[in-house]
């Protein structure tokens, strides 16, 4: 079962899951990939949170992350950074257009 | 070509991980040292902020951890965190060689998570430098006429990591075993977790060659990625790169896959530094923390 995470109602990463899945893969190397895949998009969203934040803000946020209660952290950010929610669209968007792109270069190399 | 794919795949994504990991901790050290410090109290009762300062997201079993137990789960994480957040603080922002101040507080740092003594001096020698990038080597032949076919213990073995081919030569100390019949555990152990460093850059190895050579011969060394905490025990048995290559030393398939790091233009550092062992007690490979 995949993790939750605050942000997985605004984050969609179908498109990219079902790639995979077009990819002769093992069942445990596509979960892994997976994994993989939203780890990259965890860090990215949380580096872009943690720049918006001051460092008091920060330990705030982290410590309502570390207790994964997303009401907390969503009313917080939104109280602290404007317009967070197309923020964090964006971030992830951005990566899955690379995380995209380094598919159809796997898939596209024959030799590899 | 499905593990080729699969591989080439989650190189890519390894290293792209450990980058934002690396450029997490570098921007948000402060924060991030601050919630390492308060980790327990704060993951009492959950496991949530463990994606956010570990690399074990990106490990090849990734849901075990989840179904484990919460307690050892936490203790295993809880070392690799405070290492790298320990080696944030000492080691500088570009891969460069340490200075004497670095290498002590590294030292202890790694002595002090791993548990045995480690050293960047032994035997009062030392080699040119012990952070760097690490480039792949190739598997290497055991034995007269050890090739690809008969080199793997295991189908799962030869799967993963029979692409990266054998090297067209023999490591600096040649064949590890005279012939397939005696090849012991120890030998099969020592080319599966081999390095290869810059001996010939070592100070004085020209002029005490004998004695260099005699003492790197299979010398253990803990090798370890500063950015996701993974430490493994391995020796040195080839001689490598060269200097123009722009990389500092070279793993085997197994190290490199071990340490999640990759060649080439995604390649990053690892700390290497000796293992004090003198009963040789210490065994090769993957170090599970």
């Amino acid at each position: 079962m995949r993790k939750k995470y605050f942000y997985t109602h605004i984050v969609d990463t179908s498109i990219l899951s079902l790639e995979l899945g077009d990819m002769d893969l093992t069942p445990k190397e596509r979960i892994h990939l997976i994994s993989l895949m939203d780890a990259n998009i965890h860090h990215e969203i949380l580096d872009l949170i943690l720049s918006e934040l001051n460092p008091e803000d920060k330990k705030t946020f982290l410590t309502y992350l570390a207790s994964e209660d997303h009401d907390k952290v969503w009313k917080f950010l939104n109280e602290k950074v404007e317009n967070i929610e197309e923020k964090i669209k964006k971030t992830a968007e951005d990566l899955k257009k690379e995380l995209h792109k380094d598919i159809k270069e796997v898939k596209g190399n024959k030799m590899l | 070509m499905t593990q080729s794919h699969y591989k080439n795949l989650s190189d890519r994504w390894r290293a792209r991980h450990q980058d934002l990991t690396k450029k997490l901790w570098s921007k948000h050290k402060e924060s991030l040292d601050w919630l390492s410090n308060n980790y327990k109290q704060l993951i009492a009762g959950s496991l949530g902020g463990l994606m956010l300062l570990t690399g074990q997201a990106v490990n090849s079993q990734p849901f075990l951890h989840q179904a484990s137990a919460l307690e050892p789960s936490v203790k295993k994480v809880d070392k690799k965190v405070f290492l790298i957040s320990d080696l944030v603080k000492v080691l500088p922002s570009e891969v460069r060689a340490l200075d004497t101040d670095e290498e002590q507080k590294v030292s202890d740092i790694l002595t002090r998570t791993f548990g045995f003594k480690v050293a960047p001096v032994l035997q009062g020698k030392r080699l040119n430098r012990n952070y760097g990038l690490i480039g792949a080597e190739q598997h290497l032949a055991r034995y007269p006429g050890d090739v690809l076919s008969t080199h793997f213990d295991s189908e799962e073995d030869s799967k993963a990591y029979w692409q990266s081919g054998m090297a067209p030569g023999l490591g600096a100390w040649g064949y590890f075993a005279t012939s397939g019949n005696f090849l012991s555990q120890l030998d099969k152990d020592r080319e599966k977790y081999y390095i290869a460093v810059q001996t010939f850059l070592s100070k004085d190895f020209s002029s005490r060659f004998a004695e260099y050579r005699d003492f790197y011969k299979y010398r253990k060394m803990l090798v370890v990625n500063p950015n996701n905490g993974r430490g493994i025990i391995a020796d040195i048995a080839d001689a490598g790169p060269g200097e123009s290559t722009g990389k500092h030393l070279g793993g085997s398939p197994e190290v490199m896959h071990y340490l999640e790091r990759v060649d080439g233009s995604l390649r990053g550092p690892v700390l290497y530094f000796f293992i004090d062992d003198p009963d040789d007690k210490i065994k090769l490979g993957p170090i599970n923390q």
